[in-house]
């Protein structure tokens, strides 16, 4: 399934029309969402996160370039999103990459400001923020 | 009997890829006393679409329509698909993922689908 359609990645031809390029993002996603229980079982996420979790998460990554209407510009960043899906399946990546960059960090957003973070400058909170991982 | 059942229903799930060739030899097997009936695919459908964070749980009714009714765009209406599929253990083909739009054709396609469990 997810993981046969995931082993040769390659480059698909230009799509012909932003119609078709959405209907490429949409089959991304489930190819994307196919391969979650194979993700938390890699990964053993049970304990941190949920499949549906992971969904969110995946269709929130996709929700940011809303704005492209390009349809080579969703190619290429589908090609990002297929080549990231193939690290992931195959292993790649290690736990806390997952966890880091999927599980906390979406959970994290907008409520940078709590705990002990209080006292710091703003240069050092930006600093922590952009490389959290 | 049901060891029979318990080795289908497993083959089904573990073959997910090519199930056109599997449906002649399936219809033999006798899902027909373990399937689901009409009102726990109904409860369950709904279920899934009230978990979902964007929803308001109070506006959910069986002939509910994802995009019209309940505010949701095209990639949540991919989401909840997915969602089913995951909760009734399915792998609903792309052309028919993208005509369910509205709980009633889940549930119309679910219970209809000899492999929903």
């Amino acid at each position: 399934m997810a993981n046969a359609a995931l082993r040769n990645v390659k480059v698909a031809p230009n799509s012909a029309s932003l119609e078709e390029a959405r209907h490429r993002v949409f089959d991304f996603f489930r190819t994307a969402c196919r391969s979650l229980p194979s993700v938390m079982e890699i990964y053993n996420l049970y304990d941190v996160t949920s499949i549906s979790h992971l969904r969110s998460t995946i269709a929130s990554e996709i929700r940011k370039n809303t704005h492209v209407t390009n349809p080579k510009v969703i190619d290429m960043l589908l090609f990002k999103g297929m080549e990231e899906l193939k690290n992931v399946v195959d292993h790649s990546k290690q736990r806390h990459h997952i966890i880091g960059q999927y599980v906390v960090r979406q959970q994290g957003e907008g409520q940078v400001d709590s705990g002990k973070d209080q006292g710091i400058s703003p240069f050092l909170k930006n600093f922590y923020k952009g490389n959290y991982f | 009997m049901a060891l029979r059942a318990t080795v289908l229903r497993h083959f089904g799930m573990t073959v997910r890829g090519p199930p056109l060739a599997l449906q002649p030899w399936r219809s033999m097997s006798s899902h027909a006393e373990d399937h689901l009936s009409k009102e726990e695919v109904i409860e369950r459908v709904l279920a899934v679409v009230k978990d979902f964070p964007k929803v308001d749980p109070s506006r959910v009714t069986p002939d509910v329509h994802f995009q019209k009714d309940l505010g949701l765009d095209s990639l949540d209406n991919v989401e909840i698909v997915m969602a089913l599929e995951e909760e009734f253990k399915l792998e609903i083909p792309d052309k028919e993922a993208d005509k369910i739009d509205s709980c009633q054709l889940a549930i119309e396609y679910i219970s209809n689908h000899p492999m929903a469990g």
